[in-house]
C-alpha cells in the first residue's frame, strides 16, 4: 500500500485518478508543480529532452514505457517492470519509489503529500 | 587564516618561528580553499548545484554529502571519464596597514596581486567501491609545488529492508577534511582566503595544525541516511617524506603518539525542503618535537560541537546557518620543558557562526563571525605583548558565480566565482589596541580580498 492511502488520502486520489488523464490536470497547478519539481526532484532529473542527470530525462514522461530512453543506464529492475507512465502508475511511482520498482535505483522516498503530486503531474503532463 | 599554539611551542629559536608564522599561516589558508570540482559533474553526469550550494564548492547540499559519504563513487553509469581537474584562485589583498614585512620574498607588504593557488586533483570513482579527491597545488606567492588535501575511500552500501547502510574507511591526510558537513575546519566558511594576509596566531590543533603532515585511517558508518559514526587514528610523517611531497622537512610538527584518536557523531536530516546536522567530534593527539623520544610529549585534547542547517526550498532561495565550538585543553609538557611554554597546562576555545543567503545559485552574501579564546602564556604566544591568543572578529563575502547550473556555459567542463571578502578583527593576538607592544591595533589587519576562482 502506498503511502497517500495509508495517510487516509485515499478518496482524493481515487477521486483524481477517476477523473482520468486529461481532468486530472486541471486539479493540479503547473507553476506549483514547478516549484515541487524543483524541491523534490530537479537534482537528479531535467525537463530538458535529452538532457540526463543522475536520474534520465523527464520530458514528455507521461505515458512513454518505463525505461525507454536508450542513452540511460536504467536498473534491471527498471528495465523489466514492464510499466507504462500513465498518471496513476506515475503516481505510485513518485509515490513510493521502492515498492513500485523494487531493486530500482531511484534514491527517492516517496512524495507522501497529495496536494504536491497532484501539481506535480501536471507539471510532468505538460512537459511535451 | 591561523597557525597553531603548538607550531609556535616546538619552535627552537626566532629564525624558525619567523619562518612558521609566515608559512603556516599560508598552509592553513590553502586547505581552506580546496572544493570539489568539475570531474565529479562529468563523472555523474549531476550539475555542481546538486552537491554544491550556490553551485560552486565547496558548501555542500544533502546531495553532495551523500555523495561525499558514497565515497564518490556514484556516478551516470557511463564509463571512460577522466577523473583529473584543476582549479586556480587568485586575488587582491589589501590591509588597512601594510604589513612589516612581506609575507613571501614575492611580494609586497600591502596590495599583492597573486595567484594564490593552481591545483590539479585526481578526483573521481575507481570503481563501484573504490573513490578518491587528492589535490595537487602550487602557490604563486612562494613559488612552491606541494601535496594538498587527499583522501581515499572505500565504501560499500547494503540496502536493508529499504533502509541505506553504508559503510567506508577513509585514508587522508588532514584530520578532519574527511568529514561532510560545512562546520569543521577543514571545510568550513570562509571557503577560500587570501594566501598574503595576516591572520591570528592561535588555533586549536585539530584547525589546521597538521594538515597534509599525517595519515589518518578512519572507519565511518552512514545509516539510514540519518546518522553518521566515524572512528579514525592518525600518524605522523616522516621529515623526509614531509620533503618529498614538496612540504619542507622543517614544517615537521614531530611525532604524533600512537594513541592518537578521532571520533565523531552526527545525526543528519534530509527534509528536501531544508536540511540540518547536529554533531559532536574529539581529537586526541601527543605530539612529541624531538620525533626520537627523547623528550616529553604536548597533549592535546579537542572536543567539538556543530550544528548547521540549509533552507533549500525551490533553491532560488538558499540560506544556511553553521555553527562550530572547539575546546582544546593543552598538557604542553615537551613545550614547558624547552621554554616554548610558561605553563604546561593551557586551554583554547574556537567558537565560528557564519549565515549566508544565497539567490539564484548565482549570487551569494555571506556573514561569519570568529572567536578565539584562551589562557595567556608569555613564551607560548610570543607575538602578543600581553601574552594572550584571543583574537575575534567578522568576515563578510559577496559573490558571484554564473556557471555551474543546469544548462550554463561550459557545464560540465567550466565553472567561475567571482567575490569580494572583507575581513574587519575587533581582537588580534591578544588585543584591540597595541596587541605586539609595537604600536599596531587589530584593526590594521583588517583585508580585502577580491578574488576570482576558477575550476575545469
Ligand atoms: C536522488 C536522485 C533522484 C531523485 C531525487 C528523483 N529521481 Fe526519479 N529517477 C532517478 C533514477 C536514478 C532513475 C532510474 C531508476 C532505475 O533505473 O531504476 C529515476 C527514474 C525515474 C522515472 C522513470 C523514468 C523512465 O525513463 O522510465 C520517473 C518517472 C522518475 N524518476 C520521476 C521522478 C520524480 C517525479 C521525482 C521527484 C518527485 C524524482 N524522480 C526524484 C533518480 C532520482
Amino acid at each position: 500500500m502506498n503511502r497517500l492511502f495509508r495517510r487516509g488520502r485515499a478518496p482524493l486520489i481515487a477521486a483524481t485518478l477517476l477523473l482520468g488523464g486529461g481532468l486530472a490536470h486541471a486539479t493540479g497547478d503547473v507553476q506549483r508543480g514547478a516549484d515541487v519539481f524543483a524541491t523534490e526532484c530537479a537534482e537528479c532529473h531535467s525537463v530538458k529532452a535529452g538532457h540526463d542527470k543522475k536520474g534520465p530525462s523527464l520530458f514528455a514522461v507521461l505515458g512513454r514505457k518505463a525505461a525507454s530512453n536508450p542513452d540511460f543506464a536504467y536498473s534491471d529492475a527498471m528495465r523489466q517492470s514492464g510499466l507504462t507512465w500513465t498518471e496513476d502508475r506515475l503516481t505510485a511511482y513518485i509515490g513510493a519509489p521502492r515498492k513500485t520498482v523494487p531493486g530500482g535505483k531511484m534514491k527517492y522516498d516517496g512524495l507522501s503529500d497529495a496536494a504536491q503530486l497532484t501539481d506535480l503531474l501536471a507539471f510532468l503532463a505538460a512537459q511535451h | 587564516m591561523s597557525h597553531t599554539s603548538h607550531s609556535r611551542g616546538r619552535g627552537a629559536g626566532v629564525r624558525l618561528r619567523l619562518l612558521a608564522a609566515l608559512t603556516l599561516p599560508l598552509l592553513a589558508a590553502f586547505a581552506r580553499d580546496a572544493l570539489a570540482v568539475p570531474s565529479f559533474a562529468r563523472q555523474t553526469g549531476q550539475d555542481c548545484v546538486a552537491c554544491h550550494v550556490g553551485g560552486f564548492g565547496p558548501q555542500l547540499t544533502p546531495y553532495g554529502v551523500k555523495f561525499k559519504l558514497g565515497g564518490f563513487t556514484d556516478s551516470d553509469g557511463k564509463d571512460n571519464k577522466i577523473p583529473l581537474s584543476a582549479m586556480a584562485v587568485g586575488g587582491l589583498t589589501h590591509t588597512a596597514k601594510a604589513q612589516e614585512e612581506a609575507p613571501t620574498d614575492r611580494t609586497g607588504t600591502n596590495n599583492n596581486l597573486v595567484l594564490d593557488q593552481a591545483s590539479i586533483f585526481l578526483a573521481g570513482r575507481a570503481s563501484e567501491y573504490i573513490g578518491a579527491f587528492m589535490q595537487g597545488t602550487y602557490t604563486g606567492a612562494d613559488n612552491k609545488f606541494a601535496m594538498d588535501n587527499a583522501d581515499a575511500r572505500a565504501v560499500r552500501t547494503l540496502e536493508l529492508d529499504g533502509t541505506d547502510l553504508t559503510f567506508g574507511l577513509s585514508l587522508h591526510n588532514t584530520p578532519g577534511m574527511q568529514d561532510p558537513f560545512n562546520t569543521l575546519p577543514v571545510w568550513r566558511f570562509p571557503y577560500v582566503g587570501s594566501s598574503v594576509a595576516p591572520g591570528p596566531a592561535a588555533a586549536p590543533i585539530f584547525d589546521g595544525g597538521l594538515e597534509q603532515h599525517v595519515t589518518g585511517l578512519s572507519a565511518y558508518t552512514f545509516a539510514d541516511e540519518h546518522f553518521y559514526a566515524e572512528l579514525g587514528s592518525y600518524r605522523s610523517l616522516s621529515p623526509a617524506a614531509l620533503d618529498s611531497l614538496g612540504l619542507g622537512r622543517d614544517s615537521y610538527p614531530g611525532k604524533l603518539g600512537s594513541s592518537t584518536s578521532y571520533w565523531r557523531v552526527a545525526f543528519f536530516d534530509d527534509l528536501k525542503k531544508s536540511a540540518f546536522s547536529l554533531g559532536a567530534f574529539g581529537f586526541n593527539a601527543a605530539l612529541d618535537p624531538s620525533g626520537d623520544g627523547s623528550s616529553n610529549s604536548d597533549h592535546y585534547r579537542d572536543l567539538g560541537l556543530d550544528a548547521h542547517y540549509q533552507f533549500l526550498g525551490t533553491r532560488e532561495h538558499i540560506g544556511t546557518l553553521n555553527a562550530s565550538y572547539i575546546r582544546e585543553h593543552q598538557g604542553l609538557d615537551a613545550s614547558a620543558a624547552a621554554g616554548n611554554a610558561d605553563s604546561a597546562n593551557g586551554r583554547l576555545n574556537e567558537l565560528n557562526l557564519n549565515a549566508s543567503y544565497t539567490y539564484d545559485q548565482t549570487w551569494g552574501l555571506t556573514l561569519g563571525r570568529f572567536m578565539i579564546q584562551g589562557s595567556r602564556d608569555a613564551a607560548l604566544y610570543a607575538d602578543s605583548a600581553n601574552g594572550s591568543p584571543d583574537s575575534a572578529g567578522w568576515v563578510l563575502q559577496t559573490d558571484w558565480t554564473p556557471w555551474g547550473k543546469e544548462g550554463s556555459w561550459g557545464s560540465p567542463w567550466a565553472n567561475l566565482r567571482v567575490g569580494l571578502q572583507y575581513t574587519a578583527y575587533d581582537r588580534f593576538d591578544g588585543a584591540r589596541h597595541n596587541y605586539d607592544g609595537a604600536g599596531h591595533d587589530a584593526s590594521d589587519n583588517n583585508t580585502i580580498y577580491a578574488f576570482i576562482w576558477t575550476s575545469f
